[in-house]
C-alpha cells in the first residue's frame, strides 16, 4: 500500500507527457491529416538543444524556454520544405515521409551528439525531495507536473479563447470554408505545426531530465502518444489528455503489479477500449474512417 | 510494343537474372545470403502490397506477422524438433493466428485508423517476445540448427545455394499466386475497394469479408517471408517484430511502387543493396536511406515502378493492356 500512492504519482506524471506529446499529434492530425512519426524526434531534438545551451554556459531556465523554441524553427523548416507538398493527399504518405525523416533525425543525433547517452541533470534547486505530508517527493517530478498542467491549462486556453483557435478549429471541421472566407490556411497550417512542436520540445527539455538523453530516447514515448490519440478518440483534444492520464496510470499499476506486463498493458487498454468504444472515448464519429 | 507483350518479356528477363544469381552475384562482390535476404524480404514487402498497394489499406504492422513465422520456425525447431517443412508451415500457422487475432480488431477500421490499430498490435507481439525470456530468449533471440530435409526416407541438409533456389522458387510461385490473384473477380473487387469501397458494398457485397482475405493473404506471405527468413539467418530476435522494420518494410514496397505486381522485389532490392553499399561506405546510412526515402514519397508517389508503367501507359495513349491498378490516394473518409 506504501508503494501505491507514489506509483499513481509517477503514472500520472508520465501521463501528463504523454498527453502533452499526443496533443501536439493530435493537433498536427485533425488539421492536416499529417500522421507525424518523426514527432519524438522533434522531443529529442529539444532534450539535446537545451543540453548543448546548458553546456554553452546557459542557465537551465533559459535552456528550458530556448531549445524548445529552436525546435519549432527546425520544425516548420520541415513543414514548409517537406510535408506541406503532402497537404491533400493520402495521410499514409506523410506516415511514411515522417518515417523517413525520424530515420534521418535519429543517425543525425547519433553523429552530432555521439551514439551514446549524454548527461542531462536537472539544476540543484530542482534536486532532493519534498515532503508531501503522506509522502516524500522528488523535486523535480513535482516541477514537471507543475510545468505540463500550465502548459496543458495555457494551450486549452489558446484554442477557446482567442480568435486564432477559433479559426483553427473551424479549419478542422471545413479548410475549404475558412479560407474562402478569407483566412491563410497555409500560414494557419504552419502555425499550427508549430505549436505541436512546441509541446514536443517543452517535453523534450523535461524528460531529458528524468528518462536521459540519447539518440533513440525519444522514441519511447511515441507509441504510447499514439495509443493515447487512439484511445482518446481521434479529433478530440480532450481525448488525448484524459487517454495520456488513464495510460499513465495504467503503466504504473501494471509495473507495480505485474512488471512483465508493464509495455504491453496500454495496448491491452487500447484493445479493451476500442471493442467497447470504437472510435475511442471522445473521439468524433466519421473523422479519420 | 504491345505493353501485355512488354510484361512477359520483362518478367522472364527478371526470372532468368534471378536464376543466375548465385553465379553473378561473386562478381559484385556480393554473398548469395544478401541475394536470398533480397528474396525474402520481397515477399515481406508483398504482403504490405497486398493490403496497401491493391486493397488501399495500409498495413503497417507487416513485420509482427513477419516475426511470428520467424518464431513459429525456431520455436518448433528449439522445442518439437521439427523438420524443415514442418517448421515452415509452423511459422506460417503462427503468422496466421496473429493475423486472424488482430484482424478481429481491425476490421471494421480503415484508413489511417486501420495503420495505426495495425502499428500498435504489432507492438503486442513485439513485447510479447522481448517479455517471454524463458520460450523466446528475450532480447537475446534464439539461436537454433538448420533443420534437415526429409524426402522419401532420405535426409538433406540445405547450404547456401541450394536455399536461395528453395526461397527463391517460394517466391516465385508466391509472386504467379499473386499474379494470378489480380487478375481473378477477387483482386479486381480488391482494387475496387480500394477506389471505392462504399461502391463495392452498394454492389451487394460484404467488403469486411474481402478485407479479411486479402488480410489472411497478407499474413500468409509476411509469416512465410519470415519463416524462410529464419532458416536462412539460423537467429529469430525481438526487433525482428518491431514496427521499425514493418517501416522498411513499408518502404520496400512504396519504393519499388505499391500497386504493381514487381515493384516489392525491385524495393526489396534497392533497399538491401543500397543498406549494404551504402553501409561500408558510411556508418550512417541511414541517413541516405531516409532522405532517398523521403524524396521518394514527395516525388514519386507511385514508385519506382509505378512511375515507369504509368509514363508507358501514357504513351500507349493512356490504353492499358497490362492492368496495372492506379497508385491513386485511397480516401481517408470511407
Amino acid at each position: 500500500m506504501d508503494q501505491l500512492l507514489p506509483s499513481v504519482f509517477n503514472g500520472l506524471i508520465l501521463g501528463a507527457f504523454y498527453a502533452v506529446v499526443a496533443l501536439g499529434l493530435s493537433l498536427i492530425m485533425n488539421l492536416t491529416g499529417t500522421i507525424n512519426l518523426a514527432h519524438t524526434s522533434f522531443l529529442t531534438l529539444a532534450g539535446y538543444l537545451a543540453f548543448s545551451l546548458v553546456l554553452a554556459g546557459s542557465p537551465y531556465w533559459l535552456a528550458l524556454i530556448l531549445a524548445p523554441l529552436l525546435t519549432v524553427v527546425v520544425g516548420i523548416i520541415a513543414e514548409r520544405t517537406l510535408i506541406r507538398p503532402l497537404y491533400g493527399r493520402d495521410p499514409i504518405y506523410s506516415l511514411l515521409l515522417t518515417f523517413g525523416l525520424a530515420l534521418v533525425a535519429e543517425e543525425a543525433f547519433r553523429l552530432i551528439w555521439g551514439a551514446n547517452g549524454v548527461p542531462f541533470t536537472p539544476p540543484p534547486s530542482l534536486a532532493g525531495t519534498v515532503q508531501l505530508g503522506f509522502m516524500a517527493y522528488p523535486v523535480y517530478r513535482l516541477f514537471i507536473a507543475l510545468v505540463l498542467i500550465i502548459v496543458i491549462a495555457a494551450l486549452t486556453l489558446f484554442l477557446r479563447g482567442t480568435q486564432f483557435g477559433l479559426r483553427l478549429r473551424a479549419a478542422v471541421l471545413d479548410s475549404e470554408m475558412i479560407a474562402a472566407l478569407g483566412t491563410n490556411t497555409q500560414l494557419l497550417y504552419m502555425i499550427n505545426f508549430g505549436i505541436g512542436i512546441l509541446l514536443a520540445g517543452v517535453a523534450g527539455v523535461l524528460s531529458a531530465g528524468l528518462l536521459g538523453l540519447n539518440p533513440t530516447s525519444g522514441n519511447a514515448l511515441l507509441m504510447p502518444a499514439f495509443i493515447c490519440v487512439i484511445i482518446g478518440g481521434m479529433g478530440s483534444l480532450l481525448g488525448s489528455i484524459a487517454g495520456g492520464i488513464l495510460i499513465g496510470v495504467v503503466i504504473a499499476l501494471t509495473t507495480l503489479y505485474i512488471p512483465a506486463a508493464s509495455e504491453v498493458s496500454m495496448y491491452i487498454l487500447m484493445a479493451v477500449v476500442l471493442s467497447i468504444r470504437p472510435r475511442g472515448l471522445f473521439g468524433e464519429e466519421g473523422l479519420f474512417g | 510494343m504491345n505493353l501485355k507483350r512488354l510484361g512477359y518479356l520483362s518478367s522472364a528477363v527478371v526470372i532468368v537474372i534471378m536464376l543466375l544469381a548465385p553465379q553473378i552475384s561473386p562478381h559484385f562482390g556480393l554473398d548469395i545470403s544478401i541475394i536470398s535476404e533480397v528474396v525474402v524480404f520481397a515477399m515481406a514487402a508483398m504482403s504490405v502490397n497486398v493490403m496497401f498497394g491493391y486493397t488501399g489499406l495500409p498495413l503497417f504492422g507487416s513485420a509482427a506477422l513477419f516475426g511470428l513465422g520467424a518464431y513459429g520456425v525456431s520455436l518448433s525447431i528449439t522445442f518439437l524438433h521439427a523438420g524443415f517443412v514442418v517448421s515452415i508451415l509452423f511459422g506460417v500457422v503462427l503468422a496466421l493466428l496473429g493475423t486472424l487475432l488482430i484482424s478481429w480488431f481491425l476490421l471494421r477500421r480503415r484508413g489511417i485508423y486501420f495503420g495505426l490499430l495495425t502499428i500498435a498490435f504489432g507492438q503486442i507481439f513485439y513485447f510479447v517476445a522481448y517479455r517471454m525470456r524463458d520460450v523466446t530468449g528475450g532480447e537475446d533471440g534464439m539461436t537454433f540448427q538448420r533443420p534437415v530435409f526429409h524426402l522419401a526416407g532420405m535426409n538433406f541438409a540445405f547450404h547456401e545455394t541450394a536455399l536461395y533456389y528453395l526461397t527463391l522458387g517460394i517466391f516465385l510461385l508466391t509472386l504467379l499466386a499473386f499474379w494470378y490473384l489480380t487478375k481473378s473477380p477477387f483482386g479486381h473487387t480488391l482494387i475496387a475497394i480500394k477506389q471505392n469501397e462504399v461502391r463495392v458494398r452498394h454492389l451487394g457485397l460484404n467488403s469486411d469479408s474481402f478485407v479479411l482475405v486479402a488480410l489472411l493473404v497478407a499474413g500468409a506471405y509476411a509469416g512465410l517471408a519470415g519463416a524462410l527468413y529464419a532458416i536462412s539467418i539460423l537467429f529469430t530476435f525481438p526487433l525482428e517484430l518491431d514496427w521499425h522494420q514493418s517501416g522498411d518494410f513499408f518502404l520496400m514496397a512504396v519504393l519499388g511502387g505499391a500497386g504493381t505486381v514487381w515493384g516489392p522485389l525491385l524495393g526489396a532490392l534497392i533497399y538491401v543493396l543500397g543498406k549494404e553499399i551504402l553501409s561500408t561506405i558510411t556508418p550512417a546510412w541511414e541517413i541516405f536511406l531516409g532522405g532517398i526515402f523521403i524524396a521518394c514519397v514527395i516525388g514519386f508517389p507511385r514508385g519506382i515502378l509505378g512511375t515507369v508503367i504509368a509514363a508507358l501507359v501514357a504513351r500507349n495513349g493512356g490504353v492499358k493492356h497490362e492492368e496495372a491498378p492506379e497508385a491513386e490516394p485511397a480516401s481517408i473518409s470511407a
